[in-house]
């Protein structure tokens, strides 16, 4: 059988219109067989209402549901002699999906990055769910300094180039972090890898190797991969950019539906016609600062003339 | 004269002493190639690492590559005893020598391979809360070793080769047993050419054998090995879908 035919999963053409069953995280036709089981999925559930979120598990805050999942604080950043972020604040709300855009070498990604601390802030501080991170602000005591791999654990991320274990099987992709950061048993962390795989449609494939995936197919194990382990924020650093067009729906559709979820997002994309659906904070960068931020009326009404340029320049 | 004294049945009579040799080669090389893939690994990753000590591993790299097998087996077997006192054996000699050569080299093959890793990877499994050492283990150490293990064979066959070399102090491997026929029998030209027969034999039987070893690690599994190695676990995962779909 070719590999990368989806088979009898059959993925829908790009296009097909979102379903808009709440709560339920499924990519495909295995969505029917999800509803008649719906345990597994609750436990994602949230809502931005707040009040039925901080009783499941997998959500938000931990503390007070009305601080911040998310707090950046004058973040600078340097590459070298070359500061590329200029003094970010920024603040993400539980169930809060926000959207980063902005010409290339404006800076998205590297806030993106800084927030699980793959980029390390030369000042400010960054603070996920109560740990806080950075040297802090000048002229101020330093940030209370938790342990990076404490705040990455909260953090979920997926990557434009998917980075999956080229070794791995699909379900061994889900599953190894599961046992070396969970602590899970073996037989366990399969059993919740296979859970994850199902909700994003292929849990047919959790057999198989990366390179027997397509494009589409291997985010979307990047997506359970990070989704298993029940992170308080997910972060998607251009998703869809390294895929070829047709497979970019079926990406968009299971970031859709986690957004639908509840899920807390924060969004670095091209796909304006994507951010104008799920963003509820959009907010435009340019070279090394917050230009503009503001709900999908930035996109038809920007007022800076820079994001006017650029808002242009993408039509 | 001439053609008619190539005596070619020698290689027949002497059999059991040329396997003797080659056995004697394999047992070096096999011992030393143990060593230095492990010491080998300890070197890169010394190498990759902070900065006084990975300038030590440049120097200790660059120092054993540039040593003849010839030079360095000397120094070992007599200069040691001269100098420290030590006495080795041959065998050890030829251990300690093939070691410490081919160390430099699988340390710059272990480099090559773990910098081949996509850098993405450790950062996935960074993003991921796992832990560095969980992260070398688990992603970036079986998929450098991949890389590494064609690289790891023709190092391998070069050590047995220069297992020649050790005729010097005395190791009765391949070439010393054939001078040591050649002194009774006169008759370099055939004794040589089975000596390099045997070489070349060996050469291709270690590259047929980390061929088998490179299937076994494919991805997707190929072949009987991998299958072998690797289909329970395949089997697993399909049966536990089954069990969920």
């Amino acid at each position: 059988m070719n590999t990368l035919d989806p088979g009898p999963l059959g993925d829908p053409a790009p296009g097909t219109p979102v379903p808009a069953e709440k709560g339920v995280l499924i990519g495909d036709e295995e969505r029917a067989e999800a509803l008649a089981a719906p345990a597994a999925p609750a436990g994602r559930r949230a809502r931005r209402d707040g009040a039925e979120a901080s009783a499941q598990p997998g959500v938000a805050t931990t503390g007070d549901p009305s601080q911040p999942v998310v707090r950046i604080r004058g973040l600078r950043k340097s590459f070298g002699d070359l500061e590329v972020l200029h003094g970010i604040d920024l603040d993400v709300h539980a169930g809060e999906h926000v959207v980063l855009f902005g010409p290339s070498g404006s800076g998205k990604s590297t806030v993106l990055r800084s927030i699980n601390l793959l980029e390390e802030p030369n000042s400010g501080s960054v603070c996920v769910d109560g740990v806080e991170y950075g040297p802090g602000l000048p002229g101020e005591e330093p940030a209370k300094r938790g342990k990076p791999i404490e705040l990455r654990r909260k953090v979920g991320m997926v990557f434009q180039q998917f980075n999956l274990f080229p070794h791995l099987t699909a379900l061994e992709n889900v599953a190894l972090p599961l046992r070396s950061v969970k602590g899970m048993k073996a037989d366990d962390a399969s059993r919740k890898a296979a859970e994850s795989l199902r909700q994003v449609g292929l849990l047919q494939r959790a057999a198989h190797y990366p390179g027997q995936l397509s494009g589409g197919q291997q985010q979307r194990v990047a997506i359970a991969r990070a989704l298993s382990q029940d992170p308080k924020v997910m972060l998607f650093d251009e998703p869809t950019s390294a895929l070829d067009p047709e497979l970019v729906g079926e990406v968009l559709r299971v970031m859709h539906e986690l957004a639908e979820a509840g899920m807390t997002m924060v969004v670095v994309t091209h796909e304006l016609g994507f951010a104008r659906e799920i963003g509820d904070l959009n907010v435009f960068m340019d070279a090394g600062v917050v230009v503009e931020t503001g709900s999908s009326e930035l996109f038809d009404h920007p007022t800076d003339p820079r994001c006017q340029d650029f808002m242009r320049a993408v039509r | 004269m001439g053609i008619t004294s190539y005596d070619w049945g020698l290689i027949w009579d002497y059999r059991s002493e040329l396997l003797h040799g080659l056995l004697t080669a394999l047992e070096v090389s096999v011992v030393a190639l143990l060593v230095s893939v492990v010491a080998g690994l300890g070197l890169a990753m010394v190498r990759l690492g902070k900065k006084p000590f990975s300038w030590i591993a440049a120097i200790y790299i660059n120092v054993f590559r540039g040593m003849p097998a010839l030079v360095t087996v000397i120094w070992i077997y007599f200069g040691v005893s001269l100098v420290v006192g030590i006495n080795f054996t041959v065998f050890q000699a030829g251990v300690i020598a093939l070691s410490l050569l081919y160390s430099a080299f699988m340390a710059e093959i272990f480099r090559s391979a773990l910098q081949a890793v996509p850098h993405g990877h450790r950062e996935a499994g960074q993003a991921l809360g796992m832990r560095d050492t969980r992260i070398f283990v688990s992603v970036v150490a079986p998929q450098a070793f991949k890389i590494a293990l064609p690289n790891v064979g023709s190092m391998f066959i070069g050590m047995i080769k220069d297992t020649s070399t050790f005729t010097v102090i005395g190791l009765l491997e391949v070439v010393r047993v054939v001078q040591n026929v050649n002194a009774q029998t006169f008759q370099p030209f055939v004794l040589y050419t089975a000596a390099a027969a045997i070489y070349v034999l060996v050469a291709f039987a270690v590259d047929l054998l980390f061929r088998v070893g490179e299937g076994a690690f494919s991805t997707p599994p190929k072949g009987a090995v991998s299958q072998l190695l690797r289909g329970r676990k395949q089997r697993r995962i399909e049966a536990l879908v089954a069990e969920l779909a």
